[in-house]
C-alpha cells in the first residue's frame, strides 16, 4: 500500500542568539491511506513545531516531506490543520468560514455551498450557518474548524491538539464526534496530543515521542475495535504501558 | 429581552434628567441680578435665540445654511483624511519598507495641533476653501492612519497560516485576511477622525470665512454676541454627537463579529 504521506529524517532547530535550539531531532514518520496517526508525547517536547513543519508553516533544518509523491515545501490545501485556537475568520459566519477553502480556489458558489453544507451538517452544525465564532461555544468551533478543512478535501488532516482547550466533558463529546465524522467520511489524520485517553480512543497507530529534541520512542499498533470502550481491560492496559514509556514533563 | 429595554428606558432617562438639571442650574446661575447672568445668556434666551437662528439669517445665511456649510466642509476634509489615513496605514502595517519610510515622517507630524498649522494653510492654499479642507484633514488624518496601522500590523499570524493552508494564494492575503481583521480598527479610527474633524471647523473657519458654525462663533464674539456664540457652541455639540453616535450604527452594523451580540 503506497503511503500517503512521509517525511523523511525530519529535524529542527531555531537559531537564537543564545545559541541553537534543537526542537525536533531526526524523525521519519509515514501515514497510510485513512488512517488516524496519533503523536502522542509530554507536553513542550516540540509535537506542535513538527506538525508545523509538515504543514509547511515552518521550514524543516533538514528532511523531506512528500505527500502522496510530491514534495511539500510551503503550505497549501494538500494539507489541511485543525488548530486547538481554532483560528476561525471572526468576521466569516460558520458557512463563510467553511467554504473559505474552496471559495479561495475558485469553486463556483453554488458547489461550494452545497459542499459546505455538507460538512456542516455532518459536524453537526446545522442552524448555525449564520452564526459568528464568537457567538458559538468552544466545542462548536472546534467543529467548525474540522468542518472547514474537511470541505477543503486535504489529502492530509493535521490536528494540533484541537480539543486541549475544551472543559473534560466537552472534550470527551469531541473525541466521539472526531470518530463518528471520520467513520462518515475517512480521511488521513496525524492527529497530536498529549492525552493518553485521547490518543487511545482515536488511533490506529500512536507514536510515543521523547522530550526535547523530539524523538520517536516507540510505536503503538492499536487494534482494538472502533469506538472504543475507555474501560476496556485491554485499553486499560495499553494506557498503563504507553504512561510508563512516557517521559515527565519538563 | 424585555428587561434590557427597561434597563435602557431607565437609563434614557437618568440621562434626560441629569441634561433637565444641568439646564436647570443654568437657568439658575444667569438669573436676574447674578454677574454671571449680566456675563451670559440664560438657557431660555438661547434656546428662543436658537429657534430665531432657524428663520431670521445671522450674517448672509440662516443657521441651517451655516451647518450645512460647515458639515460640508467637514465632510470633504474627513473624506480625504479617511483615504489617505486607511491607505497609509494598511500600507505600513503590512509592508515593512513603507514602514520604515513612512512612520518616522508620521511620527514627527504627529503631535502637531490641527491649530497650528492655520498660517501654513492660509500660504499654501489660499484663503478660500482650501485652507479648511487642509485643517480638517489635518485634525484627522493621524487618528484613521495610527488605528489602521495598528490593525494591519496587529493581524493574527495564525489566520494568515490558516489562510495559506486553506489555499488562499499569497497576494490575497492581503485583501482577504489583512483588510478584513482591520475593519474594527478602521472604524475605531473614522469614529475619532469624525468627532475631532467636526471640532476642528471652528478652527478651519478661522481661516477667514464668511459663514458656518465656526463663523458664528468668531462673528459673535467680535460683536459680543453672546447668545449666538452659546447657539453655535451648542449647535456644534448635538451635530458632533449625532456624527458619533451615527458612525457607531454603521460601526455595529458591519463589525457584529468583533463583540458578542445580544440575540
Amino acid at each position: 500500500m503506497s503511503k500517503v504521506i512521509e517525511c523523511k529524517n525530519i529535524s529542527k532547530t531555531f537559531e537564537s542568539v543564545n545559541g541553537d535550539f534543537q526542537v525536533i531531532g531526526d524523525i521519519s514518520i509515514e501515514a497510510d491511506q485513512n488512517e488516524i496517526l496519533v503523536l502522542f508525547g509530554p507536553g513542550q517536547c516540540g509535537k506542535t513545531t513538527l506538525l508545523k513543519v509538515i504543514a509547511g508553516l515552518e521550514p524543516a533544518t533538514s528532511g523531506t516531506i512528500h505527500i502522496n509523491g510530491k514534495e511539500k515545501t510551503k503550505p497549501g490545501p494538500e494539507c489541511g490543520l485543525v488548530y486547538q485556537t481554532t483560528a476561525l475568520f471572526p468576521w466569516l459566519t460558520t458557512m463563510g468560514n467553511v467554504e473559505y477553502g474552496p471559495k479561495v480556489q475558485g469553486v463556483p458558489k453554488k458547489e461550494r455551498r452545497a459542499r459546505a453544507q455538507k460538512y456542516i451538517d455532518l459536524v453537526g452544525l446545522t442552524g448555525f450557518e449564520k452564526s459568528y465564532p464568537i457567538q458559538l461555544s468552544g466545542g462548536m468551533r472546534q467543529r467548525v474548524g474540522i468542518a472547514r478543512v474537511y470541505c477543503n478535501e486535504p489529502e492530509v488532516m493535521l490536528m494540533d491538539e484541537p480539543f486541549g482547550h475544551l472543559d473534560a466533558q466537552t472534550r470527551y463529546l469531541m473525541q466521539e464526534e472526531l470518530e463518528r465524522i471520520w467513520q462518515t467520511e475517512k480521511r488521513t489524520i496525524i492527529f497530536v496530543t498529549n492525552n493518553i485517553e485521547e490518543a487511545l480512543y482515536l488511533a490506529d497507530r500512536v507514536l510515543v515521542m521523547t522530550n526535547c529534541p523530539a524523538t520517536i520512542k516507540k510505536e503503538f499498533k492499536i487494534d482494538l475495535p472502533r469506538p472504543r470502550d475507555y474501560t476496556d481491560p485491554e485499553f486499560l492496559r495499553l494506557r498503563q504501558e504507553i504512561t510508563s514509556i512516557v517521559d515527565p514533563a519538563e | 429581552m424585555k428587561k434590557r429595554k427597561k434597563i435602557n428606558g431607565v437609563r434614557v432617562g437618568i440621562g434626560a434628567a441629569a441634561i433637565c438639571s444641568f439646564l436647570c442650574l443654568w437657568a439658575f446661575a444667569t438669573r436676574e441680578g447674578t454677574t454671571l447672568g449680566i456675563l451670559m445668556p440664560g438657557p431660555v434666551e438661547v434656546f428662543t435665540h436658537l429657534v430665531e437662528t432657524t428663520y431670521t439669517k445671522v450674517g448672509p445665511l440662516t443657521i441651517w445654511g451655516h451647518m450645512f456649510n460647515s458639515l460640508r466642509r467637514v465632510l470633504v476634509g474627513f473624506t480625504i483624511a479617511s483615504c489617505c489615513g486607511i491607505l497609509l496605514g494598511l500600507a505600513m502595517g503590512w509592508n515593512r519598507t513603507l514602514e520604515a519610510i513612512f512612520r518616522p515622517i508620521f511620527e514627527l507630524l504627529r503631535p502637531i495641533p490641527p491649530l497650528a498649522w492655520i498660517s501654513l494653510a492660509i500660504v499654501w492654499f489660499g484663503l478660500g476653501e482650501g485652507g479648511k479642507y487642509f485643517i480638517i484633514f489635518v485634525s484627522g488624518f493621524s487618528n484613521v492612519t495610527i488605528n489602521v496601522y495598528t490593525g494591519a500590523k496587529s493581524v493574527d499570524p495564525e489566520l494568515i497560516g490558516a489562510a495559506k493552508m486553506l489555499g488562499c494564494s499569497e497576494r490575497r492575503i492581503f485583501p482577504s485576511i489583512v483588510i478584513r481583521s482591520s475593519v474594527p480598527y478602521i472604524f475605531t479610527g473614522l469614529q475619532i477622525a469624525i468627532s475631532s474633524s467636526w471640532a476642528a471647523v471652528v478652527a478651519a473657519e478661522m481661516v477667514r470665512s464668511t459663514n458656518g458654525i465656526g463663523w458664528m462663533i468668531t462673528a459673535g464674539q467680535s460683536v459680543g454676541n453672546m447668545e449666538q456664540i452659546m447657539v453655535g457652541i451648542i449647535v456644534i455639540g448635538v451635530i458632533g454627537f449625532l456624527l458619533s453616535t451615527f458612525m457607531r450604527g454603521v460601526e455595529s452594523k458591519l463589525c457584529a463579529w468583533s463583540r458578542v451580540q445580544d440575540s
